[in-house]
């Protein structure tokens, strides 16, 4: 126990600029992923074209198949044969979008569809609007699919983002990599252990707003009162 | 008043849902589109509020062509409830009420005025039910909110595909019972879509039989259950023929041959009273009810004389003869 401390005021400083830069790379990547699969997800809801939406999901799909180490190589590769930087943020950045992608989309998808017909009937029978059905129907009652969602992808990306510490990308991948190189077990276990309670940390706070997002309505049951 | 002009509708597949259908249904009217399922009753239906738009014809309402209107704009002024009701589970009791008062943007005072009124009109303790949610409430009562939200922001014309439709029996008649009184009083236009052949006699003021999208025969209950047009509306009624009878003939035509007037009405008890408009039926059961040999009826207010227990069994009997029944 005692060098577990040693190792940690040893490095203390360190871990926290690298936990820093993880918790950045994730937020920032999570944020772009939010956005695009967010849109593309809805968008996908009001297309008329089912052969492009089995086709996107299946692309969504298939990124999720490739090993994340794997997806990170291929990026650098094509970066590099694009010319752009080929370390830093910026390619650990897309390596990490893309990656997180699929689950969003997906819960978007089917949390959208899965609303009643009757309800969306209804909604359309009194006259509103599409986008008033969206946004004080469809997403109020997809929310909590779409919040675990992004729960599983944030986790996800918190483990996939250690990864990046190879492409230079900082974050706790960093320590571990160098634990790696040197061996040393103090790196490594100064990498690991702060990416592994960030997810269980982010897990369970997203799991709140998940509960708070949750429209009251969804949550009482037959006998409660209000 | 709404007018439909030689209407088709031929769905992408091939099946024609509706074949050249006319009609006129008169403002104030509940008229029913009574059939099977697949005899395009529904497709009818939400033409009206163009979540169908016909592939041939046109529908006028008070003159003016739908299919010139802005869908949003016209099915806001049309009231629309249906089976499976579809009550917004996230919002309250209130909140679901005040979608199309929202929508029209009405002041929030007006609104809360005018859900409190709907929740009494539809028998259920405003202060007790307006914040609730869709699923702190029985059947009943969500098809109770499903009337009320049709009839929010007071539309001259509603649509009601089978709003009874699931609910267990006894519910369905109280609910019935209530809906019949309600639109009494609120001269609605209302078209109302059954497969069953008991609510639309008791509700409409005239049936629209259709059959593989074909009008059959539109005419009232009783002209309907009397004078079927063709074999199809004949068979559609087959056994119930007896039973329909009694529901539509009215205690007035056997009143018309009696003229009992004293004594005086027995007004010992309120509720002892027979309608004019009354079924047999309806007597049948209230002779039942109260253990009495006559019961006073009356036209409105107006007393038009006893009705012994024995007149409406002749007549019962006679329905009987008539429909050919063996008992």
């Amino acid at each position: 126990m005692s060098s577990f401390m040693e190792i940690f005021q040893k490095l203390g400083p360190e871990i926290l600029t690298r936990t820093y830069e993880h918790i950045y790379l994730v937020f920032l990547s999570m944020v772009i992923a939010v956005v695009i699969a967010l849109s593309l997800g809805i968008y996908l809801t009001r297309c008329r074209w089912p052969k492009f939406v089995s086709v996107v999901m299946a692309i969504a799909g298939a990124i999720q198949t490739i090993p994340s180490l794997a997806l990170i190589a291929f990026i650098v590769v094509v970066f590099a044969i694009i010319k752009l930087p080929t370390i830093g943020a910026i390619p650990a950045l897309v390596a990490l979008v893309l990656y997180a992608l699929l689950p969003i989309l997906r819960n978007t998808y089917t949390g959208i569809r899965q609303v009643d017909d009757s309800i969306i009937e209804v909604a359309v029978g009194m006259g509103m609007k599409s986008h008033q059905i969206l946004f004080s129907v469809e997403l109020p009652l997809s929310l909590p699919v779409i919040m675990a969602g992004i729960r599983i992808s944030t986790v996800w990306t918190i483990g996939v983002a250690t990864l990046c510490g190879l492409i230079g990308a900082g974050g706790l991948g960093d320590l571990i990599i160098k634990g790696l190189r040197s061996i040393r077990p103090d790196y490594l276990l100064a990498g690991t252990l702060p990416a592994a309670v960030l997810a269980l940390v982010f897990d369970w706070l997203l799991g709140l707003v998940e509960k708070w997002l949750t429209p009251e309505g969804l949550r009482v049951g037959p006998d409660s009162q209000v | 008043m709404i007018t439909l002009q030689r209407v088709c509708k031929t769905y992408p597949n091939g099946t024609n849902a509706i074949c050249d259908l006319s009609l006129e249904i008169a403002e104030g009217e509940t008229i029913v589109l009574l059939g099977t399922s697949g005899s395009g009753k529904t497709t009818t239906m939400k033409m009206v509020n163009r979540l169908i738009e016909p592939t041939s014809g046109k529908i006028f309402i008070n003159g003016k062509d739908i299919g010139r209107q802005d869908p949003i704009q016209l099915r806001r002024k049309i009231g629309y409830a249906i089976q499976h009701v579809g009550l917004f589970p996230h919002m309250t009791v209130a909140e679901n009420i005040a979608v199309v008062p929202g929508l029209l943007r009405w002041p929030v005072s007006q609104i809360d005025k005018r859900v409190n009124v709907l929740l009494a009109m539809v028998g259920l303790e405003p202060e007790d039910f307006s914040d609730r949610y869709p699923a702190q409430l029985s059947g009943g009562q969500r098809q109770r909110i499903g009337v009320a939200r049709a009839l929010a922001a007071d539309p001259p014309i509603v649509l009601m595909d089978e709003p009874f439709g699931a609910l267990d029996p006894i519910t369905r008649e109280q609910l019935q019972n209530e809906f019949i009184e309600l639109v009494s009083k609120i001269k609605k236009t209302i078209i109302f879509v059954t497969h069953d052949v008991f609510e639309a006699v008791k509700m409409g003021d005239r049936i629209a039989l259709l059959d593989a999208g074909r009008l059959q025969q539109l005419a009232t209950p009783v002209e309907l259950v009397e004078n079927p047009a063709n074999e199809f509306v004949d068979q559609f009624l087959g056994q119930h023929r007896f039973q329909l009878s009694l529901l539509t003939r009215t205690i007035k035509i056997i009143m018309s041959g009696i003229n009992q007037k004293t004594p005086g009405p027995d007004t010992s008890i309120p509720s002892l009273r027979l309608r004019a408009r009354s079924s047999l039926i309806e007597a049948l059961d209230m002779f039942k009810k109260f253990k009495k040999v006559t019961l006073p009826v009356y036209d409105g207010q107006r007393f038009i004389g006893n009705l012994e227990k024995s007149h409406l069994l002749k007549a019962i009997t006679r329905v009987i003869g008539e429909t050919g029944e063996t008992t």
